[in-house]
């Protein structure tokens, strides 16, 4: 097979400047890869047509597993018989993404023997996506990343790729150990990562402290913020060297300040923390003054998503404050997952994510049928509508 | 085939972290004390010990091929101990132990092409989707408009001179792989036509049912065409989420002449100061513009310019907008107001204006 | 207490459930569960049993995991997005 050159004037027109440009990353793994070579001639052709060339699969896989392969086709196989199939593989990362040079090499070894030699590190779940193989060689890319320790993450209506901040392994604000909790928790749910039983997705996200790095609010359906409840530790002679060095206290930090519970009299700094709404922003501003306190947990919350289908969703609270500590096995929070997961299979209607079921059904219903008692942090405020269904009319009804 | 089985492992999960966490992180693991930006790109993290984490953070393409993956590789092997990862926005993070070894580090980064910085109060790397690299339903490519808006705000990207953060996010169409609804600035690629029916293919390459049902809204009902089974669609219906196209090839969606883009801002994730927020629209409809959509590219530069210009210092856009008022912010960007952005979707009574709070 | 259903019967229930409504009905694993717990009655099938009878079903190779916009349990057939 002789390797064709496609001439690509308008991606080429995408190598100049000086952010990175993935028209180079194309450019060279198809040097020595002929689906990377033949990507450019097809994506060229999108880029002078204005329109995308592919079609969904949804059959192909790994034996066994309802996910981890999206199957794509292009509509212009005999143009581009190279890529003809040009299936993503998501594999689980390592919680946080840390990784060796070792362990990355050998997986870069494994898909420049069975892929188009392209990644996405990382895709928006937070999978290390291997772009562009064949049906054939899925299996045995599979068995050779599981030799190699690796496994394949989520797709289609099962428990997506669980992924987290880096949390305690750098960052001092983390309120519970989110790599541990995200591994546990991907071990946990193993079954329902792999084989889709549910309405449709379900995606956790862990993120240490309410700055949500990894934007567990608008993006999981169960959101796992990390958060403390007593007094903000504060250093006041670090607090008066940034006001020496030029943040200026009270418009920045006070003024800022939502519960406004901050004073500052010019020397000291002090905190009224009944009235903290653990924001984080006077922490932002002053890591090396402030920290959150020594009694530290989390924030559960539920039912967040992008638009299609009913609106997008932010999560609410479900869960006001629970310790994170091992052993995991021991937390309340699994006998309540389950019974959302099981409530939810019940009554959910297909590709209905948890959070517009809740709506559907409405909140005050749902906690009750989960096990959870009403508690005001679920709001943002009470109805104010009243148009109230007092139940306890129907129950007299009933006797 | 038994040998075959016994074999194949599954349900093994990822590796678990502790096998790619340097020393350093191990010794000290929960028990950081506090950390600072010495210059952009660069964070110090002290521990408890006063042991010190040097972390050197590049931006990359989010796309890259096995060989820069391997030259990543080889860096961190030279400068940080083999040891490395990955930012939830696309950035790589050498984990140094020597402060010695950070200069050469950004010189040998910054030849290769991969620009250091994205801290503090900078833009961070645009988190995107796949668009025509690898996507059935995307509306325009993602790679190629990040790239071209990336290399007009590198500044921002290298310099931590803006009022707060700025986040911005791409996403191909509705479906919003990249859930870019809570960004600064997100551009959303639209596609603005019901789907195409190929009634010469259609009974050919799909089932009617699973078509009938693939619909969200129930906008797709079974028909006959020329005595072949076929489909009619409710075009009012339709929300142009591509998933027909998913299960039937004969539906497509993709129309160059009226799929483009659209620009929202003010969302953030963060609870820092004020609660999170979604993004709202800013810009209803930009025509597809390859390779380096110039209009899209100065839309995104002109509402990060005045935003700089008059926000208050940790002002997020959207606090921003909040504080002035929505008439001001079309003001000032001199973004036409229109009636697609006044809502129609469920509680968009909740959007108007309820008061008269106005500035003039 | 009655007798448990096998694992096995339920699968060739699930089994006959999908090939005789093939090109009419997309089966979820949910639907699956429900339709089995039905068949055998709530005291001989439950949830642990079905989920069982699907995995046997999948790992012998008669039915596969299928995504078209949400995850379903079909017969193997070609896709017709495939290029041959």
């Amino acid at each position: 097979m002789a390797d064709q050159k496609y001439e690509t004037p308008l991606l080429d027109q995408l190598e100049s400047g000086e952010w990175p440009s993935f028209v180079k990353e194309i450019k060279m793994a198809a040097e020595t890869n002929q689906m990377a070579n033949s990507l450019l001639g097809l994506l060229e052709q999108s880029y002078e047509e204005r329109k995308g060339h592919w079609k969904h699969g949804g059959i192909v896989g790994v034996m066994g597993y309802g996910g981890g392969v999206i199957g794509r086709y292009t509509d212009l196989p005999e143009k581009y018989p190279d890529i003809s199939h040009f299936h993503t593989m998501r594999v689980n990362q390592p919680a946080g993404w840390f990784y060796t040079a070792e362990a990355l090499k050998q997986i870069c070894d494994v898909w420049d023997r069975y892929g188009s030699g392209l990644t996405n590190m990382h895709g928006s779940t937070g999978d290390i996506i291997l772009l562009g193989t064949r049906t054939e060689n899925l299996e045995p890319a599979f068995n050779e990343l599981t030799k190699l320790g690796f496994d394949l993450g989520g797709s289609g209506s099962a428990v997506r790729t669980p992924s987290c901040c880096c949390g305690m392994a750098r960052c001092e604000w983390a309120c519970y150990d989110t790599m541990a909790l995200t591994y546990y928790i991907t071990m946990r749910y193993q079954d329902e990562l792999h084989r889709p039983a549910f309405p449709y997705k379900m995606k956790f996200k862990m993120s240490g402290c309410p700055n949500d790095c990894v934007a567990s609010i608008a993006r999981a359906d169960i959101s796992i913020i990390g958060t403390w409840r007593d007094e903000i530790q504060i250093n006041q002679e670090e607090v008066r060297n940034y006001a020496n060095n030029g943040v200026d206290i009270y418009k920045e930090i006070v003024l800022n300040c939502p519960g406004k519970c901050i004073e500052w009299n010019g020397n000291e700094l002090k905190i009224d923390d009944s009235s903290c709404r653990h924001c984080m922003h006077c922490i932002n501003v002053m890591p090396k003054a402030l920290a959150p306190g020594k009694d530290r947990g989390a924030t559960i919350l539920v039912g967040s998503k992008a638009p299609i289908i009913e609106g997008a969703l932010l999560s609410s609270v479900l869960v006001p404050f629970i310790k994170i500590e091992e052993p995991f096995d021991d937390l309340e929070i699994w006998e309540l997952i389950d019974n959302m997961f099981d409530l939810w299979c019940e009554e959910g209607k297909n590709r209905e994510r948890i959070g517009e079921f809740i709506q559907r059904v409405g909140l005050g219903n749902f906690i009750e049928a989960v096990g959870l008692p009403p508690m005001p942090e679920m709001i943002a405020h009470p109805r104010e509508n009243p148009y109230i269904f007092y139940e306890s009319f129907f129950e007299e009804e009933e006797e | 085939m038994s040998d075959q089985v016994q074999q194949r492992l599954t349900d093994i999960g990822p590796p678990h972290y502790s096998k790619f966490l340097p020393p350093i992180i191990k010794e000290n693991y929960g028990k950081w004390k506090y950390h600072e930006i010495p210059r952009p790109g660069v964070l110090v993290h002290t521990a408890e010990s006063g042991a010190k984490l040097y972390s050197v953070r590049a931006a990359t393409p989010r796309l890259l091929s096995t060989n820069k993956i391997r030259m990543f590789a080889q860096l961190a092997e030279k400068y940080s101990n083999g040891y490395l990862r990955f930012t939830s926005r696309n950035n790589i993070e050498f984990l140094l132990t020597d402060p010695n070894n950070i200069d050469p580090l950004i010189e040998e980064l910054t030849a290769l092409g991969h620009v250091v910085g994205g801290t503090g109060n900078s833009i961070s790397n645009m988190v995107h989707t796949q668009g025509w690299i690898h996507c059935h339903s995307a509306a325009t490519d993602a790679s190629g408009i990040v790239k071209a808006v990336m290399d007009q705000l590198i500044e921002h990207y290298k310099n931590m001179d803006l009022p707060a953060k700025i986040r911005i996010a791409l996403a191909c169409c509705l479906n919003m792989c990249g859930a870019v609804h809570c960004s600064d600035i997100a551009i959303l690629g639209v596609h603005t036509r019901p789907p195409q029916i190929n009634r010469e293919l259609l009974p050919k390459q799909c089932e009617i049912p699973s078509v009938v049902a693939s619909c969200p809204t129930a906008a797709i009902r079974p028909s006959t065409w020329d005595g072949k089974p076929s489909v009619e669609i409710d075009e009012d219906r339709c929300m142009y989420c591509a998933n027909c196209y998913t299960v039937c090839p004969s539906l497509p969606l993709n129309d160059p002449d009226h799929d483009g883009l659209s620009i929202w801002v003010g969302g953030k994730v963060s609870n820092a100061r004020t609660e999170p927020m979604f993004s709202k629209l800013a810009v209803p409809y930009i025509p597809n513009n390859p390779p380096r959509w110039p209009e899209v590219v100065d839309a995104v530069v002109n509402i990060i310019d005045v935003w700089r210009k008059y926000a208050h210092k940790h002002e997020r856009v959207g606090e921003w907008i909040n504080r002035i008022g929505w008439p001001k912010f079309f003001k000032l960007t001199g973004i036409e107001f229109r009636k697609e952005h006044i809502d129609d979707f469920k509680h968009a009574g909740l959007t108007y204006k309820r008061s008269v709070h106005l500035t003039y | 207490m009655a007798e448990k259903v096998s694992v096995s019967e339920v699968a060739d229930a699930m089994y006959k459930m999908i090939k005789d409504t093939m090109g009419i009905k997309k089966w979820k694993a949910t639907d699956l569960q429900k339709a089995s717990i039905e068949l055998f009655g709530a005291d001989r099938c439950d949830k642990q049993i079905c989920k069982d009878a699907i995995k046997e079903l999948i790992n012998s190779g008669r039915a596969v995991y299928t995504y078209f916009g949400g995850s379903y349990i079909e017969i193997p057939h070609d896709e017709g997005a495939k290029n041959i």
